[in-house]
């Protein structure tokens, strides 16, 4: 190989990696290497001006390698392989030396976190003369589309495919579309039908020629990759299209007796809309819940709502309504984060109450009103005008509900510690509603699973990137929309299905996908045939072909994980971009 | 060869004879070679000194079979005397290929072997503290033995190798094809592994390979191995998968699993970082503790995943004392 002419470009990153890493010595550092033509340092590499410094110095400098020793490549590789690519260099020559998650933000010691910086660079410099320019594949898009979950934004999601004129299949597990918005009556803060805003969608999905809605259906596997998904839905009673259903096998169709026969369905995406539950009360024992009858949750009193019969357990008219916010929300004890729909919703219960029971006494026990949103700090002020008593309570701070004597004349009492007055407070009530929070699905995990995302700590979904790649996931061709990536209300979820099905549309306009050009590969002549590799692949990438005693690897499956690459006995097995010569040479360098 | 007889030599470093025996496993063989070639130093079965040796002009022998490792300086010094005086150098067998047998010694120090060699034996007589010295005096007379060096070597670490021929020993066979090429003068690059083949042993195993997942590690004696299946599959660990093939595969023909005598395939740096991540990669639990369970089953692990290339390995030797 002759000698390398390799950039290095450090970057500083305004202050993050500057402020711990002394970027000059690692220029310096770096301008000792062999085959370093020119190294230099910048405040933001990944700006358009650092970027064109690199661009220009391929050009002018002649260079054919570019080391940029940056954030993680999870953040900028693309950006870096985007800018090489502009200057005509394959993408591949491209190597990033993470010193800003590996070094600045993990090291306090500014001389030491230098001195890794400088070997980090030094493998990366290594590394770098050992890259293959490689090309990315061009692979067919099957422009069909699976959507989990019939809820408002799979259902929305579903009909912004479809109206464009593409297929989709909608598989909802529950007999009914809807979701969670059709246990709902009126919406915050418009105070709008969630019925209405449902009943269309769902009748269009229905009888929508894109659509093919599978109902009381559950997705048992999905292999493939983007651009060409198979899915295996199981389907009750055979729906017509499987084999049972010729046999006139249908079997018990009451609850989960029904017989389901599997759907295999090509797809190039997939959206998840799985959506959320609502947290389980009877965990904080304080507020009663199960015990105390008249203690119930916001979706109970929206079916009171919804059947116009807001009276507690005994047929009577409540007087005093209690809504208690954040009931396992912005809790230490069960979930941390804001459910963000609750303090509107309590807010509309307030309304609702008082105009069906005019003259009951509304008390709101918050922590803070959270009333961000459109219209929403209006709809808030206009509460406030309606004789509705707020009372602040502290976080993890718990109001005590309790059964009322004989006495009293009213049903509970409830003990508040409130902020604002700082004093005990006790509050009656007939009936108490707890805004009951979100949280993600019992079988989150097992989505998740069967789709190749990730969940967080509290069991949402990831997004690709939480401010700039919302609706995608690290899984090419799996988009996540609505509340089963995190707490979010009906604009919000609106907005994120139209978004997922806008990408994919995108996706489908430009007819192919280009595929990551890293994959291992098998050398034929290499391989004994030990079948070693066979069962590790978790993407099922590997065949065997009997015959010949050969492993195969289907490239399009690969998502270059490398365990095989590892496990061959053989050395056959060779991960592009993954030599082991370009890693024994990062390693010579790291120890240099 | 212009109708000269061809000139060689074969010698037996740190090794156990087997190779030589290997030559002699030729049978009626090694009387075409004899006419062919005059042998001039093979010190097990021909009469031959050093100092003839080192009366020859340099690359005066036309080839050397060199077996055995370096151990100590007697073996370099001959391994340089030999690499003078042959155009061509084989290392013959495991030992002079990877370190072999011996280089399993470079898991404990010099010190540790001497110790246990010499001081702190069972059959050693209490108060007896005699240990090899390279230099000693006897009735006024000086003695010399070799130094005892600190670790085992492959050949290749002390001279310029042209061939390698692996095997412990090296199949007869394979020997015999090795010198026809050699005799016949179209020779193959310089630095290959001559006599083995280029894939793994499971292509040359008959036994029938399925997907492999591992419960449990079992010795041979422990089971009635089924004759016809893979024997990893069995849950014998065998380094067949991780070996050269070229050997024929007689070992696990045999119900014996590979040793992993001829050495890794082409292109891997650490055949027994090979093994270990291969086999460990099939062991089928997810629960750490069974993990920690099935692995007991394979006791010295390292002993046996580098019970020939301890040398060529990443590791090389011990250097804890």
């Amino acid at each position: 190989m002759d000698q390398p002419r390799i950039g290095v470009y450090v970057c500083a990153c305004g202050t993050n990696i500057a402020k711990v890493v002394d970027c000059d010595a690692v220029v310096r550092a770096a301008e000792g290497l062999p085959g370093v033509a020119v190294a230099t340092t910048y405040k933001y590499m990944c700006s358009t001006p650092g970027q064109e410094m690199i661009v220009a110095d391929i050009e002018e400098k002649k260079l054919d390698r570019v080391v940029v020793a940056s954030c993680s490549p999870r953040m900028h590789e693309l950006t870096f392989r985007k800018a090489v690519k502009k200057a005509s260099m394959n993408q591949y020559y491209l190597q990033m030396a993470n010193i800003r998650e590996h070094c600045s933000w993990v090291h306090g010691d500014g001389v030491e976190a230098t001195q890794k910086a400088i070997g980090l660079v030094r493998a990366a410099v290594k590394r770098v003369a050992f890259h293959e320019p490689l090309e990315s594949r061009m692979v067919a898009m099957c422009p069909n589309t699976l959507v989990l979950g019939g809820g408002i934004a799979g259902l929305t999601a579903a009909l912004e495919l479809a109206d464009a004129g593409y297929q989709v299949y909608l598989v909802e597990k529950a007999d009914h579309l809807g979701g969670n918005l059709a246990r709902v009556d009126l919406t915050a803060p418009h105070l709008d039908s969630a019925r209405d805003l449902l009943r269309e969608r769902i009748h269009r999905v229905m009888g929508h020629p894109h659509v093919e809605p599978f109902l009381g259906a559950e997705v048992q596997s999905l292999e493939g990759y983007v651009g060409n998904f198979t899915a295996t839905v199981a389907v009750p009673g055979g729906n017509g299209a499987g084999p049972a259903a010729a046999e006139g096998d249908d079997g018990p169709t009451d609850g989960g007796g029904a017989t389901r026969s599997p759907r295999t369905l090509e797809v190039g995406s997939v959206i998840v809309a799985t959506g959320y539950r609502e947290f389980d009360a009877s965990r904080i024992t304080h507020f009663g819940y199960g015990k105390l009858p008249n203690v119930i949750t916001s979706f109970e009193f929206e079916r009171m709502v919804r059947e116009g019969r807001i009276e507690t357990v005994e047929g009577r008219q409540p007087q005093y309504v209690a809504i208690l916010h954040c009931v396992g929300s912005r809790s230490q004890e069960f979930h941390a984060y804001c459910s963000r729909v609750c303090c509107m919703t309590a807010l509309k219960y307030a309304h609702e109450l008082k105009s069906a029971v005019p003259g009951c006494y509304v008390s709101d026990v918050y922590i803070d009103m959270h009333a961000f949103g459109k219209g929403c700090e209006d709809f808030y002020r206009r509460s406030s005008e309606v004789k509705t008593l707020f009372l602040m309570y502290g976080k993890n701070d718990y109001p005590v509900i309790r059964k009322a004597e004989p006495g009293d004349d009213c049903g509970m009492l409830i003990e508040v510690s409130e902020q604002l007055s700082g004093e005990l407070i006790e509050i009656p009530a007939d009936l108490v509603i707890l805004m009951v929070g979100m949280e993600a699905r019992e079988d989150s995990a097992e989505v998740a699973r069967l789709v190749g995302i990730s969940q967080d700590k509290d069991g949402w979904f990831i997004e690709s990137h939480p401010k700039l790649d919302p609706v995608a996931t690290t899984t090419e061709g799996v988009f996540i929309a609505g509340t089963c990536a995190a707490p979010k209300d009906i604009p919000d979820s609106v907005a994120q299905a139209r978004a997922a099905a806008a990408r994919i549309l995108g996706k489908i306009a430009r007819g192919s996908i280009e595929v990551d050009a890293v994959f291992a590969e098998i050398d034929e002549e290499a391989c004994s045939g030990c079948r070693i590799c066979n069962e590790l692949c978790p993407y099922s990438a590997i065949e065997y072909k009997a015959d010949e005693k050969r492993s195969r690897v289907i490239s399009a499956l690969c998502k270059a994980c490398g365990a095989c690459v590892a496990a061959c006995p053989s050395g056959a097995i060779r991960a592009r971009h993954f030599t082991d010569e370009q890693i024994f040479a990062e390693i010579v360098g790291v120890l240099a | 060869m212009g109708g000269r007889k061809l000139q060689i030599a074969l010698y037996w470093g740190a090794g156990c004879g087997g190779c030589d025996v290997a030559v002699l496993d030729t049978n009626e063989f090694i009387l075409d070679v004899a006419a062919l070639a005059d042998i001039r130093l093979w010190p097990i079965a021909v009469d031959g000194k050093y100092r003839d040796v080192e009366e020859m002009a340099d690359g005066e022998l036309d080839l050397t079979l060199f077996n055995g490792a370096v151990r100590n300086s007697e073996n370099e010094h001959i391994a340089r005397l030999l690499r003078r005086k042959s155009r061509l150098l084989v290392a013959f067998g495991s030992c002079a290929h990877m370190g072999g047998i011996p280089g399993l010694a470079n898991l404990a120090t010099k010190e540790e072997i001497y110790d246990r060699a010499y001081l702190h034996n069972p059959s050693i007589e209490p108060g007896n503290t005699t240990v090899p010295l390279a230099q000693t005096s006897v009735n006024g007379y000086s003695l010399e033995l070799p130094r005892f060096y600190q670790r085992v070597f492959k050949l290749d670490d002390v001279v310029d190798v042209d061939y390698y021929l692996p095997g412990c020993p090296p199949a007869a066979d394979q020997v015999r094809a090795v010198l026809e090429v050699i005799v016949s003068g179209v020779l193959p690059p310089k630095g290959s592994v001559v006599g083995a083949g280029d894939r793994g042993l499971c292509d040359e195993c008959t036994r029938t390979k399925a997907e492999k997942k591992i419960k449990e590690f079992r010795r041979p004696w422990q089971i009635m191995a089924d004759p016809e299946a893979c024997l990893l599959e069995q849950g014998i660990l065998c380094a067949g998968p991780a070996t050269r093939s070229g050997c024929g595969a007689r070992c696990p023909t045999s119900s014996i699993p590979c040793r992993g005598c001829y050495g890794p395939m082409p292109g891997v740096v650490d055949q027994g970082a090979k093994l270990l991540s291969a086999v460990t990669s099939v062991i089928d639990s997810k629960d750490p503790d069974e993990i920690d369970a099935i692995l007991a089953g394979l006791p010295d692990f390292t002993g046996y995943a580098y019970r020939f290339s301890l040398p060529a390995s990443l590791l090389q030797r011990s250097v804890r004392s």
